[in-house]
């Protein structure tokens, strides 16, 4: 009953509109009116479903809509600016027009790295969701083990991009490094991520995992516990097993945690630098040389800004469907 | 005053048009409410929604478009508006 009321906040934005409890007068800005509403008050008898509903508290997200404009809409003008000209010096450029998405879109190197970073991003998703979620699953939910677990699946979030790179390139050496030496002479598989491409791209993704996989863990235990325990104890009334019980309760409400961890690190995994520029510098060769390595070459390497213009608005526009189709196919199924 | 943002004429008319395009929208929105229904692109949408996934997609034809072919690009913003038009209008 109250929750209908508080979406019943009288109101046509544009009207005037008047009840027992509050006036709210057509051209004020009412953030509160959600609070307002919760006051008691006689409903204007039946009209209410009809008319639309009062948005004035989004006003409250104005100072996020500035700081936005400030820090990402106006460079972001200013990159479109750049991709249509050719920059000398800042008195002296040149309009080319496309021809930089023309080049760029066309350059075999940038449609490898794409590829390359689609797949590295499809890689983390596979792996880092499910075994978030086991580790959600199987994390205790009473006791002294709640903060042990929390603890120790936090710690390598608590550690900076180019640490864990570090950590890494060292660990994973052949000759000094305690992971690379036992996949050398203990499994006797010849590793070397600084020759082999392939080993290159597994050092990566495997580093990537363990960084990672913690923050989807953290989010599905924090979804999980979120679940009030009736659910549980009516799954047990129903003798139900533990995966019909994660399959049919834990699952389907770990939906808006998951679409919140699955965007996260399709966007992190997706614009990855630091930790490959660490550990592989992009190489050998061009095996690990994703998207954010090419672009910051282009950039801030070579100062070529016309073309990294035109690279990063392709970046963002992928980035922008991929989150967009993530985003409408976790919130709007089952509706 | 905006001379480190180095504006041409061509980008300046798209942002202009792309505030204006947004502001139509507001006043459209404010005289008559926009409405979520279902059209072949299978989820709800209302016109907001539309305009987006319209513009997104007009974007994805121009830059195929100059990835793979040499025609004109005036060609290409057509059809880009003509995909535009057929979501904001069908989605």
């Amino acid at each position: 009953m109250t929750g209908e009321r508080l979406n019943d906040v009288s109101g046509d934005v544009s009207g005037e509109v008047s009840t027992a409890g509050a006036v709210v007068a057509g051209d004020r800005v009412e953030p509160e009116a959600p609070v307002g509403a919760a006051l008691p008050r006689d409903e204007p008898g039946g009209q209410a479903d009809t008319k639309p509903r009062n948005n004035r508290a989004w006003f409250l997200v104005l100072p996020v809509v500035v700081s936005v404009a400030f820090t990402a809409v106006i460079p972001l003008m200013t990159v479109v600016n750049f991709s249509v000209q050719d920059i000398f010096s800042p008195t002296d450029r040149i309009f080319v027009g496309l021809d930089w998405f023309r080049s760029v879109s066309r350059d075999p190197e940038v449609r490898a790295a794409f590829v390359r970073t689609l797949l590295f991003s499809a890689q983390v998703l596979l792996l880092e969701i499910p075994l978030g979620v086991a580790i959600a699953v199987s994390m205790p939910r009473h006791g002294l083990g709640v903060p042990v677990a929390l603890v120790l699946v936090a710690l390598p979030l608590l550690i900076p991009w180019n640490v864990v790179g570090t950590i890494w390139q060292i660990f994973a050496r052949g000759d000094i490094g305690l992971g690379g030496w036992t996949i050398n002479n203990v499994l006797g598989v010849n590793f070397n991520y600084t020759l082999d491409s392939t080993d290159a791209w597994i050092t990566v993704l495997i580093m990537d995992v363990w960084h990672w996989t913690p923050l989807v863990a953290l989010l599905a235990y924090a979804g999980l516990r979120s679940i009030p325990e009736p659910y549980f104890q009516a799954a047990q009334i129903d003798a139900a097993s533990g995966w019909a019980t994660f399959r049919h309760i834990q699952l389907p409400r770990l939906r808006g945690v998951l679409t919140i961890a699955i965007l996260l690190r399709f966007m992190d995994s997706f614009m990855i630098y630091t930790e490959p520029f660490v550990v592989t510098g992009g190489g050998p060769g061009n095996a690990t040389s994703f998207l954010s390595i090419l672009l910051s070459k282009i950039a801030v390497g070579q100062f070529d800004l016309g073309p990294a213009g035109a690279f990063s608005l392709l970046y963002f526009l992928t980035v922008q469907i991929v989150s967009y189709v993530f985003f409408t196919v976790l919130t709007r199924t089952g509706r | 005053m905006l001379e480190w943002m180095v504006w041409t004429p061509p980008t300046a008319l798209v942002f202009v048009g792309l505030g204006l395009l947004l502001a139509g929208m507001a006043v459209w929105a404010k005289i008559s409410p926009p409405v979520a229904r279902r059209g072949f692109l299978r989820i709800e949408t209302d016109r907001g929604d539309r305009l987006y996934i319209g513009l997104i997609s007009a974007a994805v034809v121009l830059t195929v478009w100059i990835a793979v072919t040499d025609l004109s690009m005036w060609l290409a913003l057509g059809c880009a508006l003509l995909v535009a038009l057929v979501i904001g209008i069908w989605g």
